[in-house]
Order: C-alpha cells, then sequence, then structure tokens
C-alpha cells in the first residue's frame, strides 16, 4: 500500500513537471555553450611596408647578462607587445668584429671581459608618420656567451682553445653548455670593474647630453637617463628621480629602455630652475654593479606677449 | 500765461535744431564705440595668432642643444592663424581676412638675439612679430564726411618667457 502511494505520487509529480524556463545568458547569442574567449589578434596596420622591414611584435626590454658557473651569457630580454613601430635589421656581428654602427645604439653594445665586443645584431625601429617610415632608434640585440675561470687557477690568465671545427666568423656565436667545445672558448680573468660611469641625460635615446633643457610650460618631454663608460655607452639597468622637482611625471623610476616623460605645469621662480636629480643604475662586466647620479636643469618656459 | 506759450514754441525750435545734432553726436559715438570693439578683436587676433606661432617649437634643435627654438614655419603659422582669427570679424572688415593677413608683417626670429629693423627692438629671446594694418569699415563716419574705412594698426609680438 505504501509502496503504491509513494510511485503514484512520484508519477504525479513526473506528470506535473514543466520545464524551469531559466535564462540562458548564451541564448540570446544563438549558441548553448559558453564563449570562448579569443586571443586578441595582433593588429598589425595595414601598410605594406617596403622589403626588409616588418611589424615589431616583440619590444626590446633591456640586456641580460647571466652567469651559471664559469658561463657568462649575454641576452636580450624582449616582451611581446605592439608598439604600432616596425623595424629592420642593419647589422648582424660576430663576437669582436666592429660595425659602422657601433655607439649609434641607444643601449650600447656590451663587450665580454677580456674587452671585445659581444656578438648580436643592430635592428633600426621605425614609425608610419605622415605616409612614410621615419627612423627614430637603433637597437642592438646582443646574443653571446663567454666561459671563464677564476683567478686562482694555475694556467695562464688568457688563453685560446684552437678547436678544428671552429668558424672564425659564426653568424649567431651563441656557446651553449653543450657545444662549448666547438668553437673558440676565451679563457679569462674578469678584471676587477674600475671603469668611470658618467652619468648622461638627452632628449632622444641617441642624441647629444645635455645639462640644461628648455621647455615650454604644460608641454611633455621625454628624457633618457644613458651612461658612458671609458667613452663608450653601457645599458642602463634603472634609473630613479631621487632629486628635484620632477613634474607631472607618471612615473619617477624605470628601466634603462624606458625613459623619463614629464611636463611641468608651473614656472619655476622669476631667474630660478628645476633640477632634476636622476640615479642611475648600470651593471655590466666592464662596470660592475654602480649607481651614479646625473642631473640636469629645466628651465621652464611659456609663450608670452612683449609690451 | 503769454510767457508761457512763447516757451512752448521756443522749446519746438530749440527741439527741432539740437535733434540732429543729437542724433550725429550719438550716431558718432555709437560708431567710435563699434570701431573700439572691433580694434580689441584685431588686436586680440593679432596676439592669439603670436602666440600659437611661439608654441611651435623645433623639436630637433631641443633635443640638440635643450635650447627652445621657433619652429621654422612659426611665421607661416602665425599668418594662418591671424586669417582664422580676423575671420570671426569679417563683417566688420573692408577686405577678406585672407588678403588682410597675407599683407601682414610677420616676422618670426628663430634665436636671439635679435633686431627687429621695423621697430628697432632688440629680442633676447626667440620671438615672433606680428604687424598689420587692418581696414575696419566705418559707414557712420563716412556719412559724417569722415573716413569711411579706418585703418587700424596692429603690433604684436610674442617669446617664451
Amino acid at each position: 500500500m505504501k509502496r503504491g502511494g509513494a510511485a503514484a505520487a512520484l508519477g504525479l509529480l513526473l506528470l506535473w513537471s514543466s520545464p524551469a524556463f531559466a535564462w540562458d545568458t548564451f541564448l540570446e547569442e544563438g549558441r548553448s555553450e559558453p564563449p570562448v574567449l579569443e586571443a586578441a589578434p595582433d593588429l598589425a596596420p595595414l601598410i605594406a611596408t617596403p622589403p626588409g622591414l616588418y611589424y615589431v611584435t616583440d619590444t626590446y626590454v633591456q640586456d641580460v647578462v647571466t652567469s651559471s658557473g664559469p658561463l657568462t651569457t649575454y641576452s636580450t630580454a624582449t616582451v611581446h607587445e605592439s608598439t604600432g613601430s616596425y623595424a629592420r635589421v642593419l647589422d648582424t656581428v660576430p663576437t669582436g668584429a666592429s660595425s659602422a654602427f657601433d655607439g649609434s645604439a641607444f643601449n650600447g653594445r656590451a663587450a665580454l671581459t677580456d674587452g671585445r665586443s659581444v656578438a648580436g645584431t643592430y635592428y633600426e625601429n621605425f614609425v608610419f608618420a605622415d605616409g612614410a617610415f621615419v627612423p627614430i632608434s637603433i637597437v642592438f640585440f646582443q646574443d653571446d656567451a663567454e666561459l671563464a675561470r677564476h683567478q686562482a687557477t694555475t694556467k695562464p690568465p688568457v688563453t685560446t682553445v684552437p678547436s678544428p671545427a671552429a668558424r672564425p666568423s659564426t653568424p649567431r656565436p651563441l656557446v651553449s653548455a653543450c657545444c662549448a667545445a666547438e668553437r673558440p672558448v676565451v679563457i679569462a680573468v674578469p678584471p676587477a670593474p674600475t671603469k668611470p660611469v658618467r652619468p648622461v641625460i638627452s632628449i632622444l635615446p641617441v642624441s647629444i647630453p645635455l645639462t640644461m633643457v628648455e621647455v615650454l610650460r604644460g608641454r611633455a618631454v621625454t628624457l633618457w637617463p644613458r651612461a658612458f663608460a671609458d667613452g663608450r655607452e653601457v645599458p642602463v639597468r634603472s634609473w630613479t628621480v631621487v632629486a628635484g622637482e620632477a613634474g607631472d611625471a607618471l612615473a619617477t623610476a624605470g628601466s634603462g629602455g624606458v625613459p623619463f616623460r614629464s611636463s611641468w605645469s608651473r614656472l619655476a621662480p622669476p631667474g630660478g630652475a628645476y633640477e632634476v636629480v636622476f640615479r642611475i643604475e648600470v651593471d655590466t662586466p666592464e662596470t660592475g654593479h654602480r649607481t651614479v647620479d646625473g642631473a640636469i636643469t629645466v628651465v621652464v618656459r611659456s609663450p608670452a606677449l612683449q609690451d | 500765461m503769454s510767457w508761457i506759450r512763447n516757451d512752448r514754441g521756443s522749446a519746438m525750435v530749440l527741439t527741432l535744431v539740437l535733434a540732429p545734432l543729437l542724433l550725429v553726436a550719438l550716431a558718432g559715438v555709437l560708431q567710435l564705440g563699434a570701431l573700439r570693439v572691433v580694434a580689441a578683436r584685431v588686436r586680440a587676433a593679432a596676439d592669439l595668432a603670436t602666440l600659437v606661432a611661439v608654441n611651435d617649437q623645433d623639436d630637433a634643435e631641443l633635443a640638440r642643444s635643450g635650447a627652445l627654438r621657433l619652429s621654422w614655419d612659426a611665421a607661416v603659422v602665425a599668418r594662418e592663424y591671424f586669417a582664422r582669427e580676423l575671420a570671426s570679424s569679417a563683417p566688420l572688415l573692408d577686405g577678406p581676412a585672407d588678403e588682410i593677413a597675407a599683407a601682414a608683417d610677420i616676422a618670426a626670429y628663430p634665436s636671439a638675439p635679435a633686431y627687429d629693423t621695423r621697430t628697432g627692438t632688440r629680442y633676447d629671446r626667440p620671438t615672433v612679430r606680428v604687424a598689420a594694418d587692418v581696414p575696419v569699415r566705418t559707414p557712420v563716419f563716412g556719412a559724417l564726411i569722415l573716413r569711411p574705412v579706418t585703418i587700424l594698426h596692429v603690433l604684436a609680438v610674442g617669446s617664451p618667457r
């Protein structure tokens, strides 16, 4: 009797059942599955680029020097982002070879511990403006490695181990731990980093160092903290504004690949000027880890009428 | 009672004689006021054109020397903006705004110090100078046997300070 009642009750419930008519959030879109978030396409401008020029999808961040035991690797850190710029390869240089573009890259070209320049590739960056590709800067992507041993060794301080399979002009002289014996290996003693570092501030990544700059009130200006050692530019790891009037800057610190950008909405007192002091950090084999302070005087002017 | 009647008559005569004179004086005052308003607008046009041109700086020179220097087309920019601003007062001008601006003596001194041969002034900053003769219609003055067109001399000098 109880079973029969329960079965009857269950049957009644099944007969009275009806769809819940819950609101399907995806019904209006004509599909029952949740939307799949598609990766944003890399919006390369639909611009016909000249031969050799390509749209930049990986942007330079900073030079990276890593050491793992006796192996020191010189590489370049990038970030996958498109800044709307274009680039072309200027020159690919092997270890120690000179290039016509040496000294023109805003991030410089580092040197091995024996003084030879690292291998890598020079790129020239362009922006598309007013119907033409305008060059804006040159960057060096380092790509090299070296083996070193400490001074405690009994072997001569600098020795070149020849290898029959070695080619003197390897296009990409990257030495990995697996195949280091297949090419010349430099056994060098790391010299003490004693080279003085000279701080420099400029308007462009590659332009004349300035100690004073005039800016119009409210107009944004870009300042690049840079550093030179022994007459050659060395990459800046980071910079920080440590003193002075930074104006309306969004950031008062950054990496070497990012400039200081600010504007000043107030004039200095009559006859005065703002002084901005940057603390520039470098860390290269030839300089070691150093910080130097560089200052620039900012004179804010405003268009005015004369009587 | 009789002198009152005589007074009424003399008041009418006096009104008939003085009314035209009063109307002429009133029209002259209104025309003079309108001319002053136009003069202020023309002066503001020259000032604005000067400031806009001074605001146009040479970025390459700034990167090279850190110093402000006028852009190579500062005079062109000043003339263009002078014409634009005059166009807002076109009904009051005796000629197209473009032609008036084209005839203006506009000089840009990109670097300092510089000497202005027109005014004999020495400029210690990069300077833009606008000197113009702006013809303005003054029909009431013309009806009063004066000049129907009045020339406004305007001079504006600007520099970053």
